[in-house]
Order: C-alpha cells, then structure tokens, then sequence
C-alpha cells in the first residue's frame, strides 16, 4: 500500500507499533550488554522511557502530527532513563521540533525530523562514542534523506531507513572494540532498530509484534509505571530540620518576578542563553521555559527595570507579576510582632513570606500549561494576606541552603548514604535507573536553594544533568561513578561552606577512592587477558576485570590484593546479596594480617547482584 | 606580689605546679558520680577520673561553681587591693562565667574585677590564663591583662579530635557539631570552637591517622611555616593518639615551645576518653 503522508493519528500508532515492538525486545536487548556482568538494562530502560513518553502521547491525542510529535517529546524526556533513554528522549525531541506546527508529515519532512533528532542528541552528549545508538540514528537519517528525494512512498522510505539502521547496527562491532570482543552489537542501537521495525511493520499493516501483539500494545499504553516510583510532593518547608532563619534584610534578591513574553511569529530563536545570563547578573532562582512562541521567565531580581527591558527586547509582556518579598517579609512578621511585644520575631519559619509560585511538580513543572492557566502569583499574593498564619509555603529564602540526592542500591548502602546526610536516596544502580522525572521530582521535594546530585553509576550521569536543567533551581551533579565515591564525597561535604568549595572538596575526595567490585559472570567471555566462565566470580577495579574465581571471597582476596598494591589507609566493604557474614569476617582477618595498617570497615549494603563493593582510600 | 590578680576555673585545665608558681586562682566545678560529688581536679584528679568513668555505669554529671564560691575569691583578692581578671570557660558550654558575673555584681562599684567569657575551653583559654598571669607578674596594669587576653584568644589556633561525639551529644555540649551524629561510617570529625564558644565542626576524614595529618595541615595552611607554641590536652590512660599526633607536629612544624596538660574531669565529662585537643600560637 502506497502512503504518502501520516497524520497526527496515524503517526501515533505508528509510535505505538514501535513502541510495542521494543516492549517485546526488552529481554533481548539486555542480553546485549556489552559487559560480561548485568550492567546497564538497556532494553529495560529503553522500553520505560519509551512507554513513559506513549503514555503521555495517549494522554494528549491529537490529529496534528506536530502536536502528537510534541507530547510524546515531552513523556519520554520525564520519563528518559539510563543512557538510551535518555539519547531516545533527545532524538524525539529534536524531532518534535522539526514538527512543530505540521498538521501532517510527509518523507521529506520524516527525514527532516530524524536529521533534527540526531543533531539534537548529538549534542546533548558530551562525549559521544561510535558504534552505538547515536551512530545507528545518524546513518539511518542520513539514509533518510536520500531516500525522501527519490520516493514519496512512506512504506518504502521507511524500509530503506530501516535496512540502513539494520546495517549500521551490524557494523557497530567494528565500530567500538568491546562490543567485537564480546561478540554482540550495540543494546542500544538494537533498541532503535525495534523501534523502527515497529514503524514499518505498521506502515506495512503488519503486526509490531508476531505474538501477543495485542497485550504488548495494551502495556505499551498503560500509564507509566514509574509514576508510582515518584517522590513525594514537596512538604512545607515547616518541617524542614535544616531550615534557614530569614532576616527581611537577608532577602538579597527582593524582586519576585513571574511573566511571560509573546515571541513574535517567525522571529529569531530565543537567545536562551545570553538572556540567561543577563538575569544572573542581578538574580537568581531564573527558569526560563520556551513554548513554541512563549517564554516563561521566572526570577528574583535586584533590578526589576533591567529584567523588564531585556525581556522587552524579545518580545511583548503578559501575565506581569511582580511582588517585593522584602515588603511581604516585614508584612508577615508584623503580626507576630504586634502580639508578643519585647519578643523577637518567631524562630520556627512560621511567619515566613511564601515567594515564588512553585511550577507543580510533574509534567506541569515545565509551564507548558501555565499560559493559559490561572497566573500563580495571584492567588500567592491572596494568599498571604487572607491568611497570614498559615502554614508556610516553601521558600527559597528560608530553605536549607543545600539538599543532597544520591542514587543508591541496597537498603544498607542507603542508610549509610542518610548516615552522612543525604537527603532523598533513589534506589536505583545496575538496573532498574531512576529517570530524569524521578530525579526531577527528588530535587523538588527538598526544602533547598541548591541541590547536589550524586548518581553513584555512569548509566545515570546523563538523565541526572537532564534533570539538573529541567530543575527550578541550582542543580549540581557531581560525577560519581560508583557507590563508595559517593559516599567520599559526601564525607567532604560541609553544609557550612559556599557551594564551589564543597564541589571542589568533594570532587577531589571521590577521585581520590579505589572502587572493586565483585560479581559473578554471565556468560563465558575472555576480558583483560583473562578466560572467564559463566558463574564464575570476578573482580572488577574500575572498568578491568582484574581477577576470576570460583568463590567470591577468593575473587574478593585477589582484587584486595590489587587494590593495595599503591597502599591505603582505609579499606570499606560492603557486602550485598549473596555474601556470607562468615566470608566478609575472612576478609577482614585476611585485611588484618597481610595489610595491618589499613583501618578496615565492613558494612552490610545489600547491593544485589554484587556479594563484595570494596572502597581503598589512599 | 602583682596588682593585677589571675582568676579561672577548673576546666582551663592547668598543670597545679603552674597555677601555683604563677599564683593563679582557681575555683572548682563539681563532677558527680550517683550521689557521690568531687571538686575538679582537686578531689578528683584525672586519671583518677578516668579509670573511674570506664567503671561507672551511668554517665557522671556535671556543675558549675556557685556565686559565692567566686566572691569568696574575688573578696580575698579585692581586700588585698588587687585588681581581678577573671577567664572562664565558653559561657555556651556551661554557666561557670555567669556564677562569675554575678559575684562581681554583688561588689560594690569600687571594685576592680573584669569578668572574661574565653568562648573556649580547657588550655585552649588554660594558656591564656597562664599568658596573661605573666604578664601581671612583670608589672602590667589591669587594661593591659584584658586587652592581652582578647588577642591571645583570636590568635590560638585549636582543634579537638574526640573518640565518639557521643559524650558531647549526651551532655549537649555538641553544638553545630551535631549534623555528625549518627554517621554508620566511622568517621573522625576534627573539631574546633568558634569565636561565639560553640563546638563547631571543621572537617571530617575517615580514620584516625587521616585526622593527625589534616590537623596538620589545617595548621600549616594557618600558620605558614611560622615557629610556634604547641600545648597538647590529652586524656591519661587513653594517650596514644596524643603521642603520636605530638610527634608529627614537632616533626612538621619549629616548635619552641611545647606543654602537655591532662584534661580534667569536668571536660573529660563531656569531651571522653581518647579526646585530645591541640592548642596552637605564634611564638
């Protein structure tokens, strides 16, 4: 059947084929791991980005392929999880913008928007790698693109686009050495793949999936399953240990300022960044939201003229709001004052100024919705004085001045991370990441100015720096790779000092530790000059595997050894699922014995998948 | 005999043979163990203490000299016409300092007594006595004492490495220290007291060894490669890590003067054992 053009309906079931399509790939997909142990579900990850961001496009029908095109964008980058995800979430993303506006899409503007998506994630990467899923959604638009000037067909533009993506996947050994050595082709980019059999197999009215097509597709629809994983709402900040008391005069940015600016029609993109940074000058808390012609901006300022003029520059002003949270501070204080004379002004935040409207959290945090909704800085202001006494809206100003979230696995290692002040400890690691909603909805539920994000895994770095952008305030991750880095880093971090002398301590404590790991091997493989069998157990010293056995204790002693070959000082083991108590006392005396100065720690984490995590600190 | 008249209290922790040399006078706190209640570091020597404090079950307990304890003294010294500068531990610590004021206040407005708050305790404001007590025996006036005092205060560098924070957390003398507690880790948090008398926490390393080395360079980074005088307080019996943190600074710095005290038992209270404190000037 020739098609020549897809609509918005038509476009979305055509995502929901791949979609499903990628659902009953999930198991295979993780059997791809590039890694002779479970690291990284990439499938699993792929398969909830993308029925996080279907589950959005379901929410949202729409007969305009730009607007189904936009909500799906706008699920999958809440919802991006894991490396892929993530990288998916930035292809749709880059591709939703291509189609904005477009009430149907035909080959030519199809490749278009696949060119667009892989600019996209290209750069949302910072270090992108070949032979994986970047290099099979760029070849695959580049065939696009060619095939869109020769056909007009849609089923058979799409089928080339398919057989290059196919093609490329099977280069990606040739491509990235640990995949050849380990005999597979990128996860990944396998996972793009699926998604687009799903897409030609619906342009072609074939099944997405030959069996149990039916309940794939009802899954794929389903709401999302990491809704119930959320973080809680923000609490009032009243129930905030570390909160800050507020002295009016402290208010250095007084100007609470919420509008928004109506772009003109084809004008010139919006310099988010120089705009950005003009606001710093003179403020902080900015969010800048862009929506097709709008921007939302949200600011505390010290010069509201200035904000106004810039803004001016790029368009009309609506939806003003302005409000001096000095004038409210000294507004909410005075009753208080009044009625206990001689006393000093409350001490428990009660008489706090409630400041800016908060963006709810969710996919309503990005203000998409706030143009045509009520403006918040209105029912904030009736707020304040109807009811003066009531409970306190969280603050900007008299929040803690830092939050921390880690990402953690293992009970254990998650009451050792609260032992040293984390604030929200996600559960999430090896599998199962946490997406950059979670994280998202994490950095929102503190009563914080800035937050410190320690993702503890490199499968999390990327939907961490998501969430930092998407968040309402400072975010900083700071790069942690594994489980003890985080915890050295939180060791040097002191509430009391300014945030670059925290990222800087902190930075140098988590480079500064060793980390090994054992674990048993999945499948037969030879690595690092080493022949390992399935079942066996290895040690892993940061990326190498540096030791195979057929106990974890041996594998334990043998990468013990390798780990203090440079000396340290203080060895931490954590033991997780499958560790005897007897094995780790082994260790210890074996510690104590071969290495007498070393101060040694066992800790029961109740990591899965790992009997031993071992910290040396020099 | 000078005109100017050195007056503390027990927890200054200093060495009896200087106190009495330097004829400083010192009112104790009381320490009590059940019903059974002991003057500081007169009834109750400190290793004494110590061995005693590991046997007892409950925690012992602390209190502060009353009023009339210090007007007794201040009398004495008044009716011999000497004026009195009165140093007392951290008011934020315990209520030694306001017992002072308040038996000055009960003089009538002739008398010259001058009633400090060190915001500091043990021979971290101990040396500070003992500083100003010289420098009333070679003549100075009661201005000059003061004024010596306050800037020996600001110049001593001090750092309190404790076994467990436990003890300060069960006698609340814990301070901004507190976010610390309940670490699973076994983490040494080095710890010093502000200018407002709170404990107050300036790093945390894992192990004791990393503790010595970051007080040490915590004091390089101050102090440049500057001689200096080095007091260590140290708790008998439990002193190893004193030794050895005694040896690496004397190994790294010009040491020109050095003095080991015993910390009392009304600190070592709510210190515990194995807490040593180091107490740094230019020399």
């Amino acid at each position: 059947m020739s098609r020549r053009s897809l609509n918005g309906k038509e476009w979305t079931a055509m995502v929901l084929a791949g979609a499903a399509r990628l659902s009953a790939n999930e198991s295979r997909i993780n059997a791809l791991n590039v890694f002779p142990v479970p690291d990284g579900d990439t499938g699993t990850n792929m398969n909830l980005t993308m029925t996080a961001g279907v589950a959005e496009l379901n929410h949202k029908p729409s007969d305009e392929v730009g607007r189904a095109a936009e909500a799906l964008s706008k699920g999958l980058l809440m919802g991006a999880r894991g490396n892929s995800g993530v990288i998916l979430s930035q292809l749709f993303r880059g591709f939703a913008r291509a189609a904005q506006g477009e009430r149907e899409m035909n080959a030519t503007q199809f490749a278009n928007a696949l060119q667009q998506g892989v600019d996209t994630a290209y750069k949302a990467v910072v270090k992108p790698v070949e032979g994986t899923i970047l290099t099979v959604a760029r070849e695959a638009a580049r065939q696009a693109a060619t095939s869109a000037r020769r056909t007009a067909d849609l089923t058979e533009f799409m089928r080339e686009v398919l057989a290059k993506a196919s093609e490329t996947l099977n280069r990606t050994p040739e491509m990235l050495p640990v995949l050849k050595q380990v005999g597979v082709v990128d996860s990944g980019g396998q996972g793009l793949v699926c998604l687009y059999e799903g897409f030609l197999a619906y342009l072609t009215g074939m099944p997405a999936v030959d069996t149990a097509g039916e309940t794939m597709f009802a899954a794929a629809a389903a709401p999302a399953p990491q809704a119930s994983r959320a973080v809680p709402a923000p609490k009032p900040s009243a129930g905030s240990a570390a909160q800050a008391k507020l002295e009016t005069e402290s208010i250095d940015f007084p100007y609470d300022m919420e509008f928004f600016i109506q772009r003109a029609p084809a004008s010139a993109p919006f310099p988010e960044k120089s705009f950005r940074q003009a606001l710093e000058r003179d403020g902080d808390s900015i969010i800048l939201i862009e929506d097709g012609d709008i921007v939302k901006v949200h600011v505390h300022s010290r010069r509201p003229g200035d904000v106004l003029n810039y803004a001016l520059a790029h368009g009309e002003l609506t939806h003003l709001h302005i409000l001096n949270m000095r004038e409210q501070h000294r507004e909410l204080l005075r009753p208080a004052a009044a009625a206990a004379p001689g006393t000093a002004a409350p001490q428990d935040g009660t008489a706090a100024a409630p400041v800016a409207p908060k963006p709810p959290e969710g996919a309503e945090a990005l203000g998409l919705e706030a143009a045509s909704g009520i403006p918040a800085g209105e029912y904030e202001l009736a707020g304040v004085t109807a009811s003066p006494e009531s409970e306190p809206n969280p603050d900007a100003h008299e929040m803690a001045a830092y939050g921390v979230v880690a990402v953690s696995v293992g009970e254990g290692n998650a009451e050792l991370f609260r032992s040293l002040g984390v604030d929200v400890v996600l559960s999430g690691g090896q599998s199962m990441n946490p997406s950059t909603e979670d994280l998202l909805g994490a950095i929102h539920s503190l009563s914080a100015q800035s937050v410190l994000v320690l993702p503890n895994n490199p499968n999390i770095l990327l939907a961490a720096k998501q969430a930092a952008e998407l968040a309402d305030r400072p975010v900083t991750v700071l790069p942690t790779r594994t489980i003890p880095q985080g915890m050295a880093a939180m060791l040097a971090f002191q509430e009391e000092d300014s945030e670059s002398a925290n990222v800087e301590r902190m930075t140098k404590a988590f480079e500064r530790v060793l980390t090994g790991s054992v674990t048993q091997a999945v499948r037969d493989t030879q690595m690092d000059g080493l022949d390992i069998r399935a079942g066996q157990y290895i040690g892993i010293l940061d990326k190498t595997i540096v030791a195979a056995a057929d106990s974890a204790e041996e594998a334990g002693f043998r990468l013990l050894e390798r780990m203090l070959s440079g000396g340290g000082e203080i060895v931490t083991i954590l033991t997780g699922e499958g560790a005897a108590e007897e094995q780790a006392e082994r260790l210890e005396a074996w510690l104590g014995e071969r290495y007498p100065d070393a101060e040694v720690e066992t800790h029961e984490g109740g990591q899965p998948l790992y009997p031993f995590l071992f910290a040396v600190e020099p | 005999m000078a005109s100017v008249a050195l007056v503390t209290d027990s927890t200054a922790d200093i060495p009896r043979e200087l106190r009495d040399r330097l004829g400083i006078s010192m009112v104790p706190l009381k320490v009590m163990f059940g019903s059974e209640t002991y003057l500081d570091n007169i009834e109750l020597q400190p290793d004494e203490f110590y061995q005693k404090l590991t046997r007892s079950q409950a925690l012992p307990t602390t209190s502060q000299p009353s009023p009339a304890d210090f007007y007794d003294v201040f009398k004495k010294l008044t009716d011999e016409g000497r004026s009195v500068v009165s140093v007392h531990l951290s008011g934020a610590f315990s209520g030694t300092y306001q017992s002072a004021v308040i038996a000055k206040s009960m003089f009538e407005d002739g008398a010259d007594i001058t009633v400090i708050d060190s915001c500091s305790a043990s021979y971290g404001y101990g040396h500070i006595v003992v500083a100003a007590a010289e420098l009333a025996a070679r003549g100075a006036a009661a201005e000059e004492v003061v004024a010596e005092v306050h800037r020996l205060r600001r110049a001593m560098r001090l750092y309190v490495l404790v076994d467990t924070l436990e003890y300060l957390q069960k006698g609340g003398r814990i301070g901004k220290a507190a976010a610390l507690v309940g670490s699973l880790l076994n983490i040494k948090p080095i710890l010093t007291i502000d200018d407002g008398g709170v404990i107050t926490s300036v790093d945390k390393v894992r192990g004791q060894k990393r503790a010595m080395a970051r007080i040490a360079e915590l004091l390089e980074a101050n102090l440049g490669s500057r001689p200096i005088n080095l007091m260590i307080a140290l708790t008998p019996g439990f002193d190893e890590t004193a030794k050895e943190l005694s040896a690496l600074l004397k190994q790294r710095f010009d040491v020109r003067s050095y003095l080991e005290t015993a910390i009392g038992p009304v600190v070592g209270t709510h210190a515990g054992p194995g807490t040593v404190g180091v107490f740094v000037t230019p020399a």
